[in-house]
């Protein structure tokens, strides 16, 4: 088991109660110590996916796959229990910024320890001198008075480090990051993902991000995975997908990047159209509504392609 | 705090000001007086008048106001023609009585109420929940004298689990002053308990649709540190308002139970006072229950604001 894959996902199909499909057929998979991006705009489906793994699907989903398993664990067989304490002890949570992940009556030496006392079985002392560490490490100098704050003293920069903190304690092998650094200053952006590549090249650290920020997942990631309307629509090291871009959702979104020489009086590219509502019952290609190369064809079935066997994308021509 | 502190009781002093003149104006206003308690219905208008004057009674309303004014400042509340006695006397020799049943119903409604409104929010939708909403429903639209006279008839004289009426004083045994409140108390807890219910739910479902919940969960803890370290501590603060506010009440008067029950409290002497037009012995029980609602309720802010730490950290700044 000793090369095991970190994340091993087929077929992953996620539904509403009434059935109707947010989440179609994705898999993914992760190596240990990759740096995994996953991009898409808001509602492609790229947070369920990752609440899924975290075993945090909102109750009146639910989820299927052929196959399941996260660090070796088969969410398919293994009983709640198992799943609760891997998630808990070998898997860091960092959420997005703009929710209050903290409880604001709770100081924060008196939350950012209690996982790690239940799992790695410390007192409470040691925990809170690894939380004094770990904060330390994420850019906060006064860590005493940090940890003896409540959440609401912070402002969002210190509430994000102290979250990705709290993910660090139990020496996680994977990190799921959900748009971690969306309503912080770029310079706090830049320390918060410089921040998980440290950690990644020091302990093998798996991560997982979603963001909707290319230009972030560009600088950071080693391999991405583009989603639109609850399916991966290309997959490909980060260096092809920005050389060789192969689906026309993937092409325009590269394309939309702002770029920092825009003249006076320019117009900013614009990907044309809406998001798809998803769960609409559709058939072919869930971009077809959007795209400038749309033939008939697009309209009952899509092509699965794949270039050399790792950079793959879902699309009937090959432009 | 200090500051705060100041502006509620100089508040509190206003209203208790005002209390007292409606009380006093509608008192005065009512016909009969003292006087004719005193000589009763067939006393000669000559016998009525002197004792008036000795009584002071004859005096404009705004002296007598103003006299007993100063007599309430300093604690005196007057004295009551019906029993001949200060009103503070009879009103402490009442006050155990009804607050034993206030305390007592407080605690059985607050226990069950957080119970089953935790789990009525966790286990939403299932047979728990609908179970405790039908007690709540129940148990606010059904009268209290009804229950009290239920419970009477069957746990009283039929099963003779409880005595069905009168009071025990701590000091003549603890477990028959127990008794003896039981039964007023179980029933004044049923009032309450629908309200009290109902916002622990509400309170608890919304903290556990909250952020920092998804957070304790993804970290793997205990259900138990989830719900109560967690999900609780957000979700007291409104049920912690609602205590308080049922418990004033309670004590400003228990009338309906202490009638069922024939027990002795302030409920029953504030009956006794309007029956008899006992005009110091009523005005002083009104001062009295007011001066109590505001001094609880004072206290609840305070207590919620020591729950709440935003506030707290927020006092000390000042």
């Amino acid at each position: 088991m000793g090369d095991e894959k970190l994340l091993d996902i087929k077929n992953l199909t996620i539904k509403t109660g009434s059935g109707r499909v947010l989440v179609n057929h994705i898999s993914l998979d992760m190596e240990k110590g990759e740096l995994l991006g996953v991009e898409g705009e808001s509602g492609s489906g790229k947070t369920l996916t990752a609440k899924t793994i975290i075993n945090l699907l909102p109750e009146n989903l639910s989820w299927e796959a052929e196959r399941f398993q996260v660090l070796g664990v088969d969410y398919l067989k293994a009983d709640p229990k198992a799943i609760k304490s891997l998630v808990g002890g070998r898997i860091g949570y960092v959420p997005q910024n703009t929710g209050f992940y903290l409880h604001p009556m709770i100081k924060i030496k008196d939350q950012i320890a209690d996982g790690y006392v239940l799992y790695s079985k410390s007192s409470i002392e040691e925990a809170l001198a690894r939380a004094s560490k770990l904060v330390g490490a994420v850019g906060i100098k006064d860590t005493e008075r940090l940890l003896n704050s409540y959440p609401w003293q912070l402002s969002g920069g210190m509430r994000q480090r102290v979250n990705i903190a709290m993910a660090l304690m139990n020496k996680p092998r994977l990190i799921i990051a959900d748009e971690p650094t969306t309503a912080l200053d770029s310079t706090i952006q830049k320390q918060v993902v410089d921040l998980f590549r440290a950690v990644n090249e020091a302990h093998q650290t798996s991560v997982l991000m979603i963001s909707h920020d290319l230009g972030l997942i560009k600088y950071y990631c080693q391999r991405i995975l583009v989603m639109y309307g609850g399916q991966i629509i290309e997959e490909a090291s980060a260096g092809d997908l920005f050389a060789m871009p192969k689906h026309p959702y993937t092409k325009l979104l590269i394309k939309v990047i702002p770029s920092l020489n825009i003249k006076r009086g320019e117009r900013l590219e614009e990907i044309p159209g809406h998001v798809l509502e998803i769960g609409k019952p559709r058939s072919g290609c869930v971009f077809k509504e959007r795209c400038s190369y749309r033939q008939d064809i697009c309209a009952t079935e899509v092509k699965e392609q794949s270039l050399d066997g790792f950079h793959t994308f879902r699309c009937n021509f090959d432009i | 705090m200090l500051n705060y502190l100041y502006k509620r009781i100089s508040h509190a002093v206003e209203v208790l000001l005002l209390v007292s003149i409606i009380t006093f104006a509608v008192l005065m206003w009512i016909p009969g007086d003292a006087a004719q308690l005193i000589l009763g219905s067939d006393a000669t208008p000559e016998k009525l008048a002197a004792l008036r004057s000795a009584l002071g009674l004859d005096r404009p309303w705004y002296l007598q106001y103003w006299d007993w004014l100063k007599g309430f400042v300093s604690f005196d509340l007057g004295k009551s023609y019906l029993f001949g006695q200060d009103v503070s006397t009879l009103i402490r020799q009442r006050l155990p009585v009804t607050m034993s049943i206030a305390v007592f119903s407080m605690i059985i409604a607050t226990v069950i109420s957080i119970v089953l409104g935790i789990l009525a929010a966790i286990r939403k939708n299932t047979a728990v929940d609908y179970v405790s909403t039908g007690l709540m429903q129940l148990g606010s639209s059904v009268p209290a004298f009804w229950i009290g006279m239920m419970s009477i008839v069957y746990l009283g004289l039929e099963l003779q689990w409880f005595p069905i009426a009168g009071y025990v004083p701590p000091e003549r045994g603890f477990v028959a002053y127990l008794n003896s409140i039981a039964l007023p108390s179980m029933v004044l807890a049923i009032g309450e308990i629908g309200m009290l219910l109902r916002t622990v739910r509400t309170s608890m479902l919304d903290a556990l649709s909250q952020d920092f919940m998804d957070m304790a969960r993804a970290k793997g803890l205990s259900s138990f540190t989830i719900y109560f370290k967690y999900a609780l501590r957000s979700a007291m603060i409104a049920p912690s308002n609602v205590i308080g506010l049922q418990f004033a009440k309670l004590v400003g008067g228990t009338v309906v139970v202490e009638s069922v029950f024939s027990l002795p409290g302030i409920g029953r002497l504030i009956l006794v006072a309007v029956e008899q037009r006992d005009v110091f012995l009523l005005l002083g029980l009104v001062m009295f229950i007011t001066t109590l609602v505001i001094a609880i309720a004072l206290l609840v802010d305070i207590a919620v604001m020591f729950i709440n730490p935003r506030i707290r950290v927020e006092m000390q700044g000042e």
